[in-house]
């Protein structure tokens, strides 16, 4: 009987093609927002998991999130370097600064500077050497950043950019993982960092360390935390911090809206097409049941039609909003931008089942088919 | 028609059947004693409205009588579960109808074959086995034909061929004739007479076309709700052009 019920909706082609539509749709619509939403969300912690070196970060007390980070003073290096079970400690200077290039195109942009003796948070390249950073005026920016400042123009070393009243050499483009708020992200010399850092000049913005492998890395924060009054965690805990505080800010509920958008269109729609598909077939139903087919075969055949919708219009789905991602992907600011596997599946899942939910209350109907209606006509 | 050679295979007696409740309430159907026996074909005629479909929708398990008894080849239906119902209707029981209702969407073949595949039986057996019985109704080249391209005698014999090809005991028709012109209708009752009349099975026909009456073995006169006459020896007068 499942062949039955395949050709009877595939024979219904503006009905079986709505179905797989919006089926599409709804996998189009919620994996692409969620895959939108968990890689934004992603780069809230992009400059702490690219200080790769470090399992510890300090900071001011009022300090939330990486991009909105108070200065701390600069002798807490010295502090921190003196608490057991840290190995080593350095200074990672942050400025947020305004930059302009010589065509005259301006924007903020985050300076992050690399100790020199450590080189601790020092970025992998895609173009160039990051050693350049050490030059007196030397840089070396994101891909992002990059075509934003340039637009359409390709990197060549020795590109300029000004901040305040000094022109930075680009020596060379950073593999820098995006950053959450956009600006492009430069990597300098701590030297070159604190020069141009005009508003707290003798001021870091956090200490990075890393803890001994055996160590208790809560005890240790927690004694920071105690003795010095200043923020303690482990990287893990300043990257979900730093994820918590944009996820609160409501812009996720924005996606949400979509999200939810997209299964309410997709139950609504597919419900609708199969109660009408129902509807419109049901001498055929009804002629069915007259003949001896019993309610369990026909549940069967509706499952087998739904599951068929779902097949489709998933497949169709997730490959445009695979083929999305992709597209964007070549643009440099969303380079993060991917479907995470679980986004996928869970996404699938839902619009599967509220597509079964669908086929269900379909089924209901097909239930209430009176047998002896098969005379009238 | 000798009594010892024929078994009844529908017995019903004193059906009653009303729709509606309080003032809209009608008694279609006001106390019928009715039987149909195998190897013959029963017409059920009458004027519209009379109750003949309400009375096979009855005999056929598809509706429940208010009162009185029904029994098919000695079975009382009511007695059976209603999945048991669908099982024994699936097995005994062939119907054709008036607007053949074949699925759209399916080849003559495969329509034909619905029974068998209702009853578990795999796809290119049914298919092959429904293609026989279509050959046998004179559908042999059409049987990779969609419904909408047969004209309507061919459709109703593709029904016919459905509500043959699972060898039921009962079939039922209601106004298998009645969309058809009448050289169509005449082919079609030609073979359910020659090819649904068989000793182990018995034919209900309900019509109200008096052209195709000389194919009975038995006509129930039914006029509002009850049976006022019987022809028993319908066929063998015309026959034998004996009274009866
Ligand atoms: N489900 C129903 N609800 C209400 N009235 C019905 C229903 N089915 C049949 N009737 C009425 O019962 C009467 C007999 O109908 P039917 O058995 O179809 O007659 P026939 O087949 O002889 O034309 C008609 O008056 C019809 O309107
Ligand atoms: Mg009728």
């Amino acid at each position: 009987m499942i062949p039955i019920a395949i050709s009877m909706l595939r024979h219904d082609g503006p009905k079986f093609m709505a179905l797989v539509l919006a089926v599409a749709l709804a996998a189009f619509l919620t994996q692409n927002q969620a895959s939108i939403l968990s890689a934004f969300l992603g780069m809230t912690g992009s400059q702490i998991r690219d200080v790769r070196e470090a399992n510890l970060w300090v900071m001011e007390p009022d300090t939330e999130c990486f991009d909105q980070a108070k200065p701390l003073k600069q002798t807490a290096v010295q502090t921190i370097r003196g608490f057991s079970g840290v190995e080593w400690a350095v200074p990672v200077v942050k400025v947020d600064t305004n930059a302009r290039t010589e065509a005259g195109k301006l924007s903020t942009v985050t300076l992050l500077g690399v100790p020199e003796d450590s080189r601790v948070g020092e970025p992998r390249m895609k173009l160039g050497d990051a050693s350049a950073i050490y030059r007196r005026d030397g840089a070396v920016i994101d891909p992002g950043g990059f075509s934003l400042l340039f637009p359409g123009q390709t990197f060549k070393s020795g590109m300029k950019v000004r901040i305040h009243d000094e022109w930075l050499t680009l020596h060379g483009i950073s593999d820098a993982a995006p950053p959450f708020t956009g600006f492009p992200v430069m990597h300098v010399s701590q030297t070159t960092a604190m020069r141009l850092n005009r508003a707290e000049a003798r001021a870091t913005t956090f200490v990075v360390g890393r803890m001994l492998p055996n160590a208790d890395q809560q005890a240790i924060t927690a004694s920071i935390r105690r003795e010095t009054g200043w923020k303690a965690m482990t990287r893990t805990e300043f990257e979900n911090a730093s994820y918590d505080y944009y996820a609160a800010q409501g812009v996720p509920n924005l996606f949400y809206i979509t999200i939810a958008i997209g299964f309410v269109v997709g139950i609504a729609f597919t419900g609708q097409t199969f109660l009408m598909f129902v509807k419109e077939n049901a001498r055929a139903f009804t002629t069915l049941k007259v003949l001896g087919v019993t309610h369990g075969q026909l549940g069967r055949m509706m499952a087998a039609q739904a599951g068929l919708v779902v097949f489709m219009g998933l497949g169709i789905g997730t490959a445009l909003a695979v083929g999305v991602t992709e597209a964007a992907k070549l643009m440099p600011f969303l380079r993060a931008l991917y479907i995470p596997w679980e986004v996928a599946l869970a996404c699938g899942g839902v619009i599967a089942a509220v597509t079964f939910l669908a086929a269900g209350f379909a089924f209901n109907k097909v239930l209430k088919l009176q047998p002896a209606d098969v005379f009238r006509s | 028609m000798n009594a010892e050679t024929t078994t009844n295979a529908v017995h019903c007696s004193a059906i009653r059947k009303s729709f509606g409740s309080g003032e809209t309430r009608t008694e279609v159907l006001r106390g019928i004693d009715f039987t149909a026996s195998q190897g013959e074909m029963t017409f059920l005629v009458g004027p519209s409205g009379c109750g003949k479909t309400t009375l096979i929708s009855i005999i056929a398990g598809l509706l429940t009588a208010d009162e009185g008894h029904v029994s098919l080849f000695g079975e009382d239906l009511s007695a059976l579960s209603p999945r048991e119902q669908i099982l024994f209707r699936r097995r005994n029981l062939g119907f054709v109808f008036q607007q053949y209702n074949l699925l759209p969407s399916l080849t003559a073949a495969e329509n034909a074959a619905v029974p068998l595949l209702a009853a578990g039986m795999n796809r290119k057996t049914a298919v092959a086995r429904a293609s026989e019985m279509l050959d046998q109704l004179g559908l042999g080249h059409r049987v990779s034909a969609m419904p909408r391209v047969l004209s309507g005698g061919q459709q109703q014999r593709v029904a016919l061929a459905r509500a043959l090809v699972h060898d039921p005991r009962l079939i039922v028709c209601d106004e298998p004739t009645a969309a058809l012109d009448h050289k169509s209708g005449e082919s079609v009752m030609n073979l359910l007479a020659t090819s649904a009349v068989h000793p182990d099975r018995a034919v209900l026909v309900v019509t109200h076309d008096n052209r195709v009456f000389h194919f009975a073995h038995q006509i129930a006169h039914m006029d509002d709700g009850v049976i006022t006459h019987v022809d028993q020896q319908a066929l063998n007068s015309r026959l034998q052009s004996s009274p009866s």
